[in-house]
């Protein structure tokens, strides 16, 4: 039988993929498909994972369905940025606006473990008031969660994630010790230091999900620096090695390389299962609940696909805000080159953080921003040149030539949500014979007064510690958030703070598709701690009896 | 990513060397330890006994000597790992090397006099690990953030070189003791000798706590053994202290327990952090890069060489009673 993690299954016949031994195998429960299972959780990332490991842990029969391959991160991932995209969902999507996204590499995943199994482990919290931005800030919208919930959420997930950070964090309110001491910082993290030292701000160390000593079978990190790809040594605690292995040995079953394509209802208007693709055919898995974490494209989009004649405008969609307030995150960078000898490429990329303009407001823009040091490596590096730059032949070679000496600093900013930003469903289907995602983008004008501002920040900076031939990559995007915003009531929004659909009662969504704001951070810890939150809640509902089972 | 393709076989093969020699030297060493006589000529003052200051100073010369063989094997591995950037770098090996020369040599000599090439030797090696100090805080220093955890984790370690400088400060006190008159207390800048080399190892003890407890914490105290160098030298420094300044004649057996297991602790690190080294990425196979990048496995017997001091220092004070 085929050991091609991409055309075959692995998670089979009673075992799973033991991530932290080459070859080895750790049983795994296998759930009927006609009886219904508790929960059906569809995506197994930084949403999906936390949520099927907690939910088993608390004696629930889980199911989490990915439809992407099962990875041995010991033996998959070769050392090669190329062979690396598998990691990317890459299937095709339609993408317009005035700013079309660029999507398929940073902001998707393909995996058991989601987009984290390539994430750049930057696990940074919210700032307290953008939980309240339009109540306390003036913009967006406000979530219906507590920040110092959160709080006790995030340090959870840090537990769990062992991130390693600063011994203490400069900014916001007090936060418990990290788990793990940070890193060493690098050469470029050192210039990004220097530069906010020279301008007067605050940097420290960013907190990683990468531990900085042993824990369990992950051995402490090796700045191998494919850390933007799969990880080959399991430092970092990505949901592959952490959550899903958790929730492995707590009874769940994990179904591989299976695309969900339709949550069914039933006549009573109640999610009762999923219809799903694995081994070249469609199956049925019943199930009493079904929660959706496929971020933010692929879960409208399983929403919007699975409309009926009682749901014509997809499920969960009452409010006709399934796809609207589509965000991302700004991610432009200044790069430069310096007379010493740098190696941005070693260890992890972004070592350094200055979350100055996340926590100061005299701006003329709304939102925040972050930046932090640069690490690309070389064939990312080389697209940058020649895609943002316009390099190409003798010029790109010479350019590429400074690699050892290149510095750089990129921002993630808060994008506001707008609602004319969308996910919708296209006339072109996949090669499951469902609609493909069209994704509408257009930048707004206090998104653009933001880039500008953070290319100028990041600019002076740089030019501060005598970096020279300095250049502006102004079009990237990452991170998505929005399309199936949570908030207090079932008219401005798709779930409650609970991440429970107001239509379907046993349709819930977890994943960064719930945030109504995005924030100047990376998303990924926030979305682990409202799956750690949403899985107490369950509990706490189903004791109160506000669950039917 | 790093070049493992074997440039570097010299220095490797010279470490080799380096490294089985001082294990040969240690294991020597503590071989010839003198068994200690089952009744001690304590309580009542007996005429100072000049063998018993050459023993002291010999056992002075075991612990300095000690403490030379780890310092030596580990600036070997850090200053090979942070590439003898500076030229300086050189200097511990070369001290270190020249202390536990004489100090094997001290060990060995029965006679009652100073030597001037130890006693230059050690007062040299003291000195370098002034300076040495001197370089780690400076090199701390200039890093972005100067002195704050990152630097202190990752920079230079501010504490490591006053290893070499105890090394060099234990034999010299034991130079002093062994140039005890005959009839005569063993004393040191005007203190009774026992008092002295108690103190001074107690404090070095302490130093080296702190050294461990920070390299410990950013190993984030992952091993619950990794608490055991900030939880057992305290207290046998504690002990040793209040011996060193207490009155005579009191009942030292728990002290000397402990300075006993902290020696053994000392040795036992070395295995401990060996393990360490296997859980790396790629583990002993992966020796090249896990020897410099886990954790310092010469490092822990400094323990040993302070506790060996400390032993030295109680014998001082039930040999020579001083009141």
């Amino acid at each position: 039988m085929s050991d091609d993690p991409m055309t075959t299954p692995r998670a089979m016949r009673g075992r799973a993929p033991d991530v932290f031994h080459p070859g080895g195998w750790v049983p795994m429960k296998e759930y009927p498909q006609r009886e219904p299972v508790d929960f059906v959780v569809i995506g197994t990332g930084a949403g999906g994972g936390p949520l099927i490991a907690r939910l088993a842990e608390r004696g629930y029969a889980v199911i989490g369905f990915d439809a992407g391959p099962y990875f041995r991160p010991l033996e998959d991932f070769a050392s090669d940025e190329t062979s690396q995209s598998q990691l990317f969902w890459t299937d095709e999507r339609l993408v317009d606006g005035a700013n079309p996204l660029r999507l398929g590499s940073n902001n998707s995943g393909r995996a058991v473990g989601g987009s984290t199994v390539h994430y750049a482990m930057v696990s940074l919290r919210f700032r307290p008031e953008w939980f309240k931005s339009r109540t306390l800030l003036g913009y967006g919208a406000d979530w219906p969660l507590d920040w110092q919930e959160m709080w006790r959420y995030y340090a959870q997930a840090e537990r769990d994630l062992a991130i390693a950070g600063p011994v203490s964090y400069p900014w916001g309110p007090k936060r418990p010790r990290y788990p793990y001491r940070a890193h060493e910082i690098n050469g470029a993290a050192e210039v990004l230091a220097r530069g906010a030292e020279a301008m007067g701000y605050q940097w420290a160390e960013t907190p990683l999900a990468t531990v900085s000593a042993p824990r369990g079978e992950s051995p402490p990190c090796v700045y191998r620096g494919f850390c933007r790809v799969g990880c080959s040594t399991n430092a970092k605690q990505s949901q592959l090695v952490t959550y899903i292995p958790r929730a492995l040995a707590a009874g769940a079953e994990i179904r591989d390389l299976a695309m969900v394509g339709r949550i069914a209802v039933d006549a009573a208007g109640r999610a009762c299962g999923v219809h799903y693709h694995r081994n070249g055919a469609w199956h049925f898995q019943a199930a009493r609940n079904v929660i959706v974490a496929g971020y933010a494209i692929e879960t409208p989009r399983l929403l919007l696909n699975s409309a009926t004649d009682r749901f014509p405008e997809g499920l969960a969609n009452g409010s006709g805000l399934v796809g609207r307030y589509l965000m991302t995150q700004s991610n432009q960078a200044v790069y430069g080159v310096m007379d010493e000898i740098v190696r941005w490429n070693k260890g992890p990329p972004s070592l350094t953080i200055t979350e100055h303009w996340n926590y100061e407001d005299r701006k003329d823009f709304h939102g925040g921003y972050c930046w932090m040091a640069q690490g690309p490596l070389p064939v990312e590096w080389s697209a940058a040149l020649s895609g943002s730059r316009r390099l190409w032949g003798a010029a790109l070679r010479e350019k590429m030539g400074d690699y050892n000496h290149q510095v750089g600093l990129k921002m993630v900013g808060e994008m506001l949500p707008h609602f004319d930003n969308r996910v919708s469903l296209a006339d072109e289907t996949d090669r499951y014979g469902l609609p493909i995602a069209r994704v509408t983008y257009s930048w707004h004008d206090n998104d653009k007064a933001m880039i500008q501002h953070a290319l100028g920040e990041m600019q002076r900076s740089l030019e501060l510690v005598g970096a020279r031939d300095i250049w502006r990559q102004e079009n990237d995007t990452n991170h998505l958030a929005g399309t199936a915003r949570m908030g207090s009531d079932g008219k401005s929004s798709v779930v409650d703070a609970d991440c429970r659909s107001w239509d379907i009662p046993n349709l819930w969504i977890c994943d960064g598709s719930v945030f109504p704001t995005t924030g100047g951070v990376n998303p990924s810890l926030t979305i682990t701690a409202i799956a750690l939150r949403t899985a107490d809640r369950i509990c706490e509902l189903h004791r109160a009896g506000d669950l039917r089972f | 990513m790093a070049n493992t393709a074997s440039p570097d076989g010299a220095p490797r093969a010279a470490l080799a060397l380096l490294g089985s020699l001082t294990g040969v030297a240690l294991v020597a060493a503590l071989h010839s330890r003198s068994p200690a006589p089952a009744t001690r000529p304590s309580m009542k003052a007996p005429a100072p006994d000049p063998a018993a200051a050459n023993r002291a100073a010999r056992r002075l010369n075991r612990a300095a000597g000690t403490l030379a063989a780890s310092v030596l094997l580990d600036s070997a591995v850090e200053h090979y790992r942070g590439q003898f950037e500076n030229r300086m770098m050189y200097t511990p090996l070369v001290t270190a090397a020249m202390a536990l020369g004489v100090s094997a040599h001290g060990t060995m000599d029965q006679r009652q006099t100073s030597h001037m090439v130890r006693d230059t030797v050690y007062l040299l090696t003291a000195l370098v690990g002034v300076i040495g100090t001197g370089f780690h805080l400076y090199n701390v220093r200039r890093k972005v953030g100067g002195i704050s955890w990152q630097n202190l984790f990752y920079g230079a370690p501010v504490g490591a070189p006053m290893a070499i400088g105890l090394s060099g400060l234990l034999g010299y006190l034991s130079e002093r003791v062994r140039e005890t008159p005959p009839g005569q207390r063993p004393m040191i800048w005007g203190l009774p000798a026992g008092r002295a080399v108690g103190v001074a190892s107690g404090l070095g003890m302490a130093g080296t706590v702190g050294e461990a407890g920070l390299l410990h914490f950013r190993g984030r105290f992952h091993d619950p053994f990794m608490y055991l160098p900030v939880a057992m030298p305290p207290v046998a420094a504690l002990a040793l202290g209040r011996s060193a300044l207490g009155p005579t004649g009191e009942d030292r057996r728990a002290t000397r327990w402990w300075l006993r297991a902290t020696a053994i602790l000392g040795l036992s690190g070395t295995v401990f952090h060996a393990i360490g080294v296997g859980r790396d990425m790629g583990g002993w196979r992966n020796w090249q890069q896990n020897i410099l990048n886990g954790p310092p496995i010469p490092a822990p017997p400094a323990f040993t060489g302070l506790a060996l001091a400390g032993l030295a220092a109680l014998g001082l004070l039930e040999d020579h009673p001083d009141d």
